[in-house]
């Protein structure tokens, strides 16, 4: 097993009386694109202020690179760039001013500064002030701010919130680039599947502050579910005879219900209940699988 | 990476940003108020305000410290204000504390520019102050501005004025490193200015009020045979206030969730 980056054991954080982590366990691999997944409010967030010492977590303990993280907190973060939910910019500065504020704390050659602009593609608009920007460019920016010191770990939150279709391309692009040309282990966040899906290398999946799953992408896809299509005649009276037999309906129309099965038994099980329950079934339809109904079906977010 | 370098680090990225902001005016501008007035006031009216009797230098610095000490609180509280809330409106705090830098550079850097702010804005007050007086030798000779005037007084009287005004100055540092809120920290102030100027009528205790001890430390400014450095009750109050209440934000600030 190569090296591990980030490691995390059995953390523990309450807001209040609110336990928004639950002994997370993390591993994340030397080289690897990391995807963080989970619903909104699941505790991706805070999992990642607490890899940045933002928070101390009540219980557990984080290690970087091997070591403690609130025993060796400056060596540490300094190896570290991160981008953190909504951009953090000065808005009064320029882009080019705002990368010298944190030049100046992480002490780099001012030559860093034009550098990451072009890794970025920020040349031309470096010296608007930050307020004009849009929200791809103030991502853009908030990532250039993460490269300057040249980190060896980059911890994106959300990076593709709020970007258009075209700045979400470019910026998984970039993310894999950095990965691939420039050798840094990216620990990405998202609450979208299919963005994770096509960057990552290693999932975990949280959910309600407990991880779900960790491990390789393919693993994920090996061992878990199909989506499982019916129609039928009385779709809210099958809804319910569904969800009392523990399984969670992903979609419904007025015609068809479809949700997440792990094996082919669920399909004999569901129609024969269903059947029992006087409910025609026109037709059993299993789909592909994908990273949508494991995730669904680990999380049982939707619907319920 | 050691402390003299984080610290360095920090205050050199702590200055830069304000770059361009209303605070570096707001440095400038507010100390030349009050003088800017008074230069009108004897450059317009000079005879009338200052007797052939009365000493030129003193009356100048009458009329500038009296206007001074009730607006230069509401300067400390917006400078309190302006130096938090620099990060909480570009929500930097996260970017900042996820550098590799200890809490306590950080928080450092940010308590020394906030007082050298108020020194440096208490010092030009002085020097603008100064600047009227000896400018009315050329614009309205004859008032009393041509004799011998020791500006030692007046920057030791600036630096007592500092000194005394740290305590409320922590105070307000303290609510407005806490607070995300604007009118919160400028209401506190402002009730703790006026509560002092009710309680200071006759309260026996007044002079334990942090927001009073600025002006209590220019009270004897009238008399005859003031000496600056005569009583500093109130400049020993104030230091043990600004002392308790920067190393209590410090501290919070060391163990605080930054969001």
């Amino acid at each position: 097993m190569s090296k591990l980056i980030i490691q995390t054991t059995e953390l523990d954080f309450y807001f209040k009386n609110f336990k928004a982590l639950d002994k997370v366990n993390l591993n994340v691999p030397e080289g690897s694109i990391y995807g963080f997944l989970g619903p909104n409010g699941a505790g991706k967030t805070t999992t990642i202020r607490i890899l940045l010492d933002l928070f101390h977590a009540e219980a557990g303990q984080v290690k970087l690179f091997g070591q403690d993280l609130s025993q060796n907190k400056v060596a540490l973060l300094s190896k570290v760039g991160a981008l953190i939910e909504n951009p953090s910019i000065y808005k009064h500065l320029t882009g080019r001013q705002n990368l010298e504020v944190v030049r100046r704390m992480i002490g780099v050659p001012k030559s860093r500064i034009n550098e990451v602009l072009k890794i970025v593609r920020l040349m031309d608009n470096a010296d608007k002030k930050a307020k004009n920007y849009s929200l791809g460019m103030c991502q853009r920016l908030g990532l250039a701010s993460a490269l300057l010191g040249d980190p060896d770990l980059l911890i994106l939150d959300e990076p593709t919130n709020g970007l258009d279709p075209s700045g979400i391309i470019e910026m998984r692009e970039l993310i894999i680039s950095l990965n691939k040309d420039h050798g840094k282990t990216i620990f990405l966040s998202s609450h979208i599947l299919t963005e994770i899906e096509k960057m990552a290398t290693d999932v975990a999946i949280i959910d309600q502050g407990k991880i779900m799953y960790e491990g390789k992408l393919d693993g994920l896809h090996s061992n878990t579910s199909k989506f499982l299509e019916i129609e039928l005649s009385n779709v809210e009276k099958a809804i319910e005879i569904i969800k009392s037999l523990n399984y969670t309906v992903s979609e419904h129309s007025s015609k068809s219900i479809t949700l997440p099965i792990l094996e082919k038994a669920d399909t004999a099980k569901i129609n024969k209940a269903l059947v029992d329950n006087n409910i025609d079934v026109y037709q059993l339809k299993s789909s592909e699988e994908t990273l949508e109904a494991i995730f669904l079906n680990l999380t049982k977010k939707l619907d319920q | 990476m050691n402390i003299a370098i984080q610290l360095k680090r920090s205050l050199s990225a702590e200055v830069y940003k304000y770059k361009k902001t209303l605070t570096l005016w707001l440095l400038i501008l507010a100390p030349a108020f009050v003088p800017v007035i008074n230069f009108i006031i004897l450059w317009q009216k000079g005879p009338q305000v200052i007797k052939p009797d009365m000493d030129a230098w003193a009356t100048l610095i009458n009329f500038s410290v009296d206007p001074a000490n009730f607006l230069f609180p509401f300067f400390v509280m917006m400078v309190a204000l302006l130096v938090n809330n620099i990060e909480y409106s570009s929500n930097t705090w996260k970017l900042i504390y996820a550098q590799p830098l200890s809490r306590f550079a950080l928080y450092f850097a940010k308590m020394k520019v906030f007082i050298s702010m108020i020194f440096i804005s208490l010092m030009l007050f002085g020097t603008f102050t100064i600047l009227v007086g000896l400018s009315m030798r050329y614009v309205q000779p004859g008032l009393g501005f041509e004799e011998a005037f020791s500006f030692g007084f007046e920057y030791s009287l600036m630096i007592k004025i500092f000194l005394a005004t740290l305590g409320m100055a922590s105070i307000q540092f303290f609510i407005s490193q806490q607070s995300k809120n604007l009118i919160l920290p400028l209401g506190i102030g402002i009730a703790g200015l006026i509560s002092f100027m009710i309680v200071v009528q006759g309260w026996e205790y007044a002079p334990y009020h942090p927001y009073g001890y600025s002006i209590l430390a220019t009270g004897g400014i009238r008399q005859e045979g003031f000496q600056i450095w005569a009583d500093l009750a109130s400049v020993y109050k104030s230091l043990i206030v600004a002392v308790v209440m920067f190393t209590l934000a410090g501290v919070i600030q060391l163990k605080k969730r930054i969001i």
